[in-house]
């Protein structure tokens, strides 16, 4: 159905005006914005693009600071990743406007008071744009952007195989809160308190990332996230509809005029090879009452090229946090 | 630019390699050095040089060890080059990492960082800086 629109849309050529705003025939494919308690998580796979013309593209729709700062990038491998999570970003975004099309390299973005990056709507008077909230993460292998409206989101993502240069409990109790010690200490096998190190660091780290007020305004050592039934040995792998409650809660610092809201979570496991963290605000009147759970859209992506939606395959399996994948 | 005095120019050919790594510096007085732009905290000018050069020579050893930190947590090929312009993020360091050098900065320094001095460290310099600093302020 929304296909169907998207066409007539393409067809009539419906543009935006604006200052500043070059006219373009994006091939982005169109979306609807995410709704209420509604998370959109598209990726892309550094390892899927290859071609040198579209990289270029790429980065031509930067702005001038985004190139600068991919230039600045040691090596080959990590602009391209700077290029990729650029682009992956304004392309993402420029995809949600419904009435008329937006051309990525227009957006403007801007930081708030703590470093957090930020839609700029000041030059989007005449566009009509809705308040997205956006927040990225990359690892060299898979590079994912959160897209909310109306709260705020923040993402991480972490290769399972990732290697801590530091000892295991070491390091958790050097960052980690007490309860989170104990809960590692608990786990005798080391792989596994590895993984479930990983699994809690993509949590808080997405936490902090969607309070948006900076690592050192909530040290981890300050909350506690909890991933119910954590000790199970084994992940099922079965494509998931619906997780089980396997709930994931946070429980913030008594001096909470720095973090207010409910936050609910959500963890995934991509190609049994990822961690990925989804926190999003839960709106308040719904707060105290039970969780009702976050629905979740998943779309891997070649913008400009091909986008897949990610529902009912064991790519992408739900392993923590009340969760609804949806169907594109 | 570098702005340097007579004085100062003397100080600095000094500075020997061997240190002994708990040496103490006193607390400063008088002069502020500004190199590159960059104040260091104001120095003893005392005919005693010694105490002097030991502060110039920490600093660039106190670099070149987070340099070494940095290579081995990111597992840098060898030659790369690394130095205290160096950005941690231009080098590929993502947040994991960056605490995790926080971490190894600390073991090798014997020094404990807050958490809202790990934030704004962003360079190698910086986090040089920041390590001398907190040295200083052991005495």
């Amino acid at each position: 159905m929304s296909s169907l629109l998207d066409k007539a849309r393409l067809m009539m050529n419906i543009h935006c005006l604006g200052r500043n705003l070059v006219t373009v025939s994006s091939s982005l494919h169109h979306v609807q914005l995410p709704a209420q308690k509604e998370a959109h998580f598209w990726y892309v796979l550094p390892d899927e693009i290859k071609d040198t013309n579209l990289l270029n593209q790429y980065f031509e729709i930067l702005s001038p600071s985004e190139k600068e700062s991919v230039f600045r990038m040691s090596g080959e491998r990590l602009k391209k990743r700077a290029i990729l999570a650029r682009a992956l970003v304004r392309t993402t975004l420029a995809r949600y406007q419904i009435n008329c099309q937006i051309d990525p390299k227009a957006l403007k973005f801007k930081k708030n008071s703590y470093g957090k990056p930020e839609v700029d709507l000041q030059y989007t008077e005449d566009w009509n744009l809705p308040q997205l909230h956006f927040n990225i993460s990359h690892t060299s292998s898979l590079i994912a952007c959160g897209v909310t409206v109306g709260s705020p989101i923040g993402i991480d993502v972490e290769e399972k195989q990732r290697r801590l240069k530091n000892d295991v409990l070491a390091f958790a109790r050097r960052y980690f809160s007490p309860d989170e010690i104990e809960m590692l200490t608990q786990i005798a096998d080391p792989e596994l308190r590895r993984l479930e190190l990983i699994k809690l660091w993509t949590m808080k780290e997405a936490y902090v990332k969607a309070v948006g007020k900076g690592f050192s305004n909530s040290p981890f050592n300050t909350f506690t996230v909890r991933l119910g039934d954590h000790l199970k040995t084994s992940v099922d792998l079965r494509p998931r509809v619906m997780s089980k409650a396997h709930e994931i809660t946070v429980e913030p610092p008594d001096d909470s005029k720095n973090i207010s809201g409910n936050w609910q979570f959500v963890l995934l496991e991509l190609y049994g090879s990822h961690y990925a963290a989804i926190c999003i605000e839960q709106e308040s009147t719904n707060r105290g009452k039970r969780s009702i759970p976050v629905n979740l859209m998943l779309r891997k992506t070649i913008p400009f090229v091909e986008d897949e939606c990610i529902f009912g395959t064991d790519k992408a399996v739900v392993i923590g946090g009340l969760t609804t994948l949806l169907e594109c | 630019m570098a702005s340097f005095t007579a004085t100062s120019m003397s100080m600095i050919s000094l500075a020997k390699p061997s240190l002994v790594p708990s040496a103490r510096i006193s607390s400063p007085n008088s002069v502020s050095l500004s190199i590159k732009g960059r104040n260091f905290p104001s120095i003893t000018l005392q005919p005693t040089g010694r105490r002097f050069q030991v502060t110039c020579a920490a600093k660039q050893e106190t670099v070149q060890k987070v340099c070494d930190i940095v290579k081995k947590q990111l597992a840098l090929p060898e030659g790369s080059s690394v130095t205290g312009e160096s950005k941690f993020a231009a080098l590929g360091a993502d947040s994991l990492d960056t605490v995790e050098i926080v971490m190894g900065l600390e073991e090798e320094f014997g020094i404990s960082v807050e958490e809202e001095s790990a934030q704004s460290i962003t360079t190698v310099q910086e986090a040089a800086d920041m390590i001398d600093k907190l040295l200083e302020s052991k005495c």
